[in-house]
């Protein structure tokens, strides 16, 4: 038996028979920015997930967890993948707190399945995190790549609403981080050291997260605007209130086309609101945010109210998604500034992009400056990567200037290989490198595609 | 090394009077808020980034412990040198270095007084959301050390939740920065490691807040009760039904009653409970939520409630909230507080045990809380002087955590692990949690110079 059939041999014992994918052709799905592993396991529990890590850590095997696929372009090229770990089977509700408001389950619940179960559960409960690819993303994906969405502005990110985690350490360990206290300084926050760590520290396992009722009432206003400045000059207006919506995106036209085509034609931008809250806050929010909208130059508000409000941001959610599903070499970007600034990143995005035959999709989470940015390449993707890759430099140095940086979460190899997908390396990643070195001596977790 | 040539190097980075080494200053530094003693071999007090840097570097070339102080607030011994060697303090660097409401930050240095922060801040409609109890003397770096709370972090969140950058001297002297102003820089989360680190990992020199706009309108209400169980299904059913307030805040009898004597705020002699529920947000809909509130208070039994008619009513109950800690330490010469958390549903069975404790070994204990948090606050109330009371009193505080890590809790919501906690730290987690965190320690402090003997068991140092 060669070493690989030997190893797959041993995975079987360890995850069944079912559970350990070897055939070249099935392998396929699970490769990596072209590296195919020569195994995608799929355990069971967590003790498998342990037993499987501390295999491959004596045996120096690389390792990429996965979750449901939506963000295996993560990440800078691997060094070496000889093994997916799919979580998708490590699934479980492990203990379901409603009264406390806190929420643990194992890292391959797809997100959308936990929110419509928590909808469900007495008055309604919902995970404040609205990331992108929210229909299809596993809990421990969001959590890895700290995907945040739109509601981020009133809720947090996952450093916010996590509460505890448990991981498959490198060398197999299953450690504990945090509790299920909404408050717990007891050793150091290793929650947030992991969140957003893309499982080069360890294997997410589960996480315990509050939770939050469902509001009384939901509405989403569009305004639609002739100029990106009045746009922002608008949101300004209102991040400096005491409005406080659930959230305040901006959106351009390229983007909406894809979210809520009857709005799209209105105006090349759009300012758009989620308003969450008592029924007679969200009233006055619908009627405040109006006013003050027409009189800052927006030429139209539409409110959507119940199933529009819904519809709205589960498909501004899905966006990349669909953008993917109709070109697999779609790029995405993000970038991240002080909140004053989204605006410029949002012009630079289009501007930098049609100077080089793109049409670039910006969806702005205005309040926080987050600025996703999503090229669509097609056909001819070698060709046009050094194209892409001086578009991704222009923007990495702009956000640079407004106290940020920008990296790369999806594109295809080529454009990969020309750029460095963490953008502009900072002072501290030499902490960074010796918690890796610290943490996973052998470096087999995402070898390679994490920062360090 | 000699103690005259170490103070001489030193004086010769920061100035020979900021240094300072007479038994008098070094016996002010021997001690924080908690029961732990230990002498500083002497005491910097740099004035830049660079300066702490040197001084950092110094102490790593020589392997002498150095400990960041602020103001010596600490609750669990975490500002006591309890291996001697440098106390640096941040007297110098308190200057507020930026307001940015454009891009709602601010950044400061680590010696700012919190309550001056928030001062400044108001003249400007903005507000920086955690208040520990003692902010009127703590500073934002103390604050970052310990990842301190607060009555209004129920709805706000704890400090790490508004720190988002910070400047870093590394145990070398190398200097760097972490997160920023913008969110989601790229890499690991430092800024959120560094947060309750206490002092272990690095000394911060700089840090990068957030910064809210002020709410539009605030419903202060106090509900009192004749039953302490009451008190507690109360917040449990406030939770349950969805509200998160601002702040949900719980005294019990001793306390009440150490506070009006005290203070003379009005609060009822003879209640057994006072919760005081403060509501914020847009004024549409508040008196139906504060309606509601009053409903569940009244399903549990409540006696009266009190809603403040203006901000003077609300200030001075609030000042009877803030200023409990110093009213109960009148009681007695000392008080040992823990901070135990627990589900917000465990909070009547976890009184109900703090009281068990109190009577089984005969000491009185105090408790004013975050309640919303499920964050106690047990003041064990004795004298020092009596030894075998100070044995009681340190086995209380044990059973009192052990308890909130059986009610599926933790055995610190806000004041830290320090050297009082240690042990306990052996009820939360296992060896292989402990390892992990470990490894941290050792990604950052090679050499263990930062705050050496805390946070983690010797053991766990050991490995």
């Amino acid at each position: 038996m060669s070493n690989t059939e030997q190893g797959v041999s041993a995975l079987k014992g360890m995850v069944g028979e079912t559970n350990v994918i070897s055939d070249p052709d099935r392998l396929k799905a699970y490769s990596i920015d072209g590296l195919t592993p020569w195994a995608a396991v799929l355990p069971g529990s967590i003790e498998e997930v342990s037993r499987v890590v501390a295999f491959a850590n004596e045996r120096k095997l690389s390792i990429t967890p996965r979750g449901n696929g939506t963000k295996m372009s993560w990440g800078a090229l691997p060094r070496k993948v000889d093994l997916v770990l799919g979580m998708e089977r490590v699934n479980r509700i492990t203990d379901s707190d409603i009264d406390n408001l806190s929420l643990s389950v194992e890292c391959g619940m797809p997100l959308s399945e936990m929110q419509g179960r928590l909808a469900r559960e007495g008055k309604g409960y919902f995970i404040p995190l609205d990331p992108p690819f929210s229909s299809k993303a596993t809990l421990g994906g969001v959590i890895a790549t700290n995907a945040t969405g739109p509601r981020r502005f009133s809720y947090g990110s996952a450093r916010d609403q996590l509460l505890g985690l448990k991981v498959v350490s490198p060398n197999g360990d299953i450690v504990v981080a945090g509790g299920k206290c909404v408050k717990n300084v007891s050793g150091y926050d290793m929650t947030k050291l992991l969140i957003g760590s893309g499982g080069a520290l360890g294997i997410l396992c589960e996480i315990t997260t509050r939770l939050l009722p469902l509001t009384e009432a939901a509405a989403t206003l569009i305004l639609p605007f002739k100029e990106l400045e009045g746009a922002a000059k608008f949101i300004r207006e209102i991040v400096h209130s005491k409005i406080f919506p659930a959230a305040m995106e901006v959106v351009n036209k390229a983007a909406m086309a894809g979210i809520h085509a009857e709005s799209a034609g209105k105006a090349p931008y759009f300012v758009v609101f989620a308003c969450e809250n008592v029924v007679e806050a969200v009233e006055r929010q619908i009627t405040d945010l109006g006013a003050s909208g027409r009189k800052a130059g927006a030429v139209d508000v539409t409110a959507l109210k119940e199933d529009g409000h819904k519809a709205f941001w589960a498909a501004l959610a899905d966006f990349p998604l669909a953008l993917r599903q109709r070109d697999p070499n779609s790029v995405g970007v993000k970038a991240n500034v002080v909140l004053s600034k989204f605006a410029d990143i949002v012009a630079a995005m289009e501007k930098e992009a049609k100077e080089r035959g793109f049409d670039a999709a910006c969806i702005a989470q205005a309040g926080n400056g987050i600025v996703q940015g999503y090229l669509s390449v097609g056909s001819g993707a070698d060709a046009k990567a050094g194209a892409v890759a001086d578009f991704f430099g222009k923007i990495v140095a702009e956000a640079v200037r407004y106290d940020g940086n920008c990296i790369v979460e999806a594109a295809p190899r080529a454009v990969k290989e020309k750029v460095n997908v963490w953008g502009q390396p900072r002072s501290d990643s030499i902490v960074m490198k010796r918690l890796k070195e610290k943490m996973d001596p052998a470096d087999i977790l995402n070898t390679g595609r994490i920062i360090a | 090394m000699e103690k005259e040539k170490m103070i001489q190097e030193l004086a010769k980075i920061v100035g020979k009077e900021d240094v300072l080494t007479s038994e008098m200053q070094i016996r002010l530094y021997e001690y924080d808020a908690s029961l732990i003693r230990s002498k500083p071999d002497c005491i910097v007090l740099p004035g830049s980034t660079e300066e702490v840097s040197k001084v950092v570097k110094f102490a790593h070339d020589r392997k002498i412990p150095i400990i960041a102080r602020g103001s010596g607030t600490n609750l669990s011994g975490g500002s006591v040198l309890t291996q001697g060697g440098i106390a640096m303090l941040f007297t110098r660097m308190n200057k507020i270095l930026e307001i940015d409401t454009e891009n709602q930050r601010v950044v400061v240095q680590p010696g700012v007084v919190t309550l001056d922060l928030k001062g400044v801040l108001a003249k400007h409609g903005y507000v920086y959301q955690p208040d520990p109890a003692s902010e009127k003397v703590t500073t934002l770096g103390g604050n970052l050390g310990e990842n301190s709370g607060g009555p209004h972090c129920l709805k706000y969140g704890v400090t790490s939740n508004h720190t988002l950058g910070a400047e870093v001297v590394l145990y070398d002297g190398t200097v760097v920065n972490t997160g920023g102003k913008s969110l989601d820089n790229p890499g690991f989360d430092l800024t959120g490691v560094l947060v309750g680190s206490e002092g272990t990992l690095g000394i911060v020199t700089k840090m990068i807040l957030r910064i809210m706009p002020n709410q539009e309108a605030v419903k202060t209400m106090m509900a009192i009760f004749n039953s302490i169980d009451d008190g507690g299904s109360t917040v449990s059913a406030i939770i349950a039904d969805g509200i998160i307030p601002a702040t949900l805040e719980m005294m019990d009898n001793l306390t009440i009653k150490a506070v009006e004597e005290a203070y003379k705020v009005g609060f009822p002699l003879d209640a057994a409970a006072i919760l005081i529920i403060e509501l914020d947000g847009l004024k549409d809909g508040m008196e139906r939520l504060s309606e509601r509130v009053a409903e569940l208070c009244k399903k549990n039994n409540v006696r009266e409630i009190r809603i403040a008619q203006n901000q003077a009513e609300r200030d001075k109950i609030w000042a009877g909230r803030k200023g409990a800690f110093g009213a109960v330490g009148r009681l007695r010469p000392n008080y040992l507080v823990t901070d135990g958390t627990v589900p917000r549903t465990k909070l009547p069975a976890t009184l109900k045990k703090v009281f068990e404790i109190s009577k089984k070994y005969n000491i009185p204990i105090a408790n004013v809380f975050h309640a919303g948090d499920g964050n106690l606050h047990p003041l064990i109330l004795f004298d020092e002087r009596d030894k075998d009371e100070l044995r009681r009193v340190h086995e209380a505080a044990m059973e009192i955590m052990k308890v909130c890590v059986d009610m599926g809790g933790t055995i610190s919501g806000e004041h830290g692990i320090g050297v009082e906690k240690l042990e306990a730290m052996h009820f939360v987690f296992t060896a292989k949690d402990l390892l992990a965190m470990n490894r941290v320690k050792k990604a950052f402090d090679p050499d263990g110079i930062f705050n050496p003997g805390k946070v983690l068991p010797p053991q766990t140092q050991a490995a």
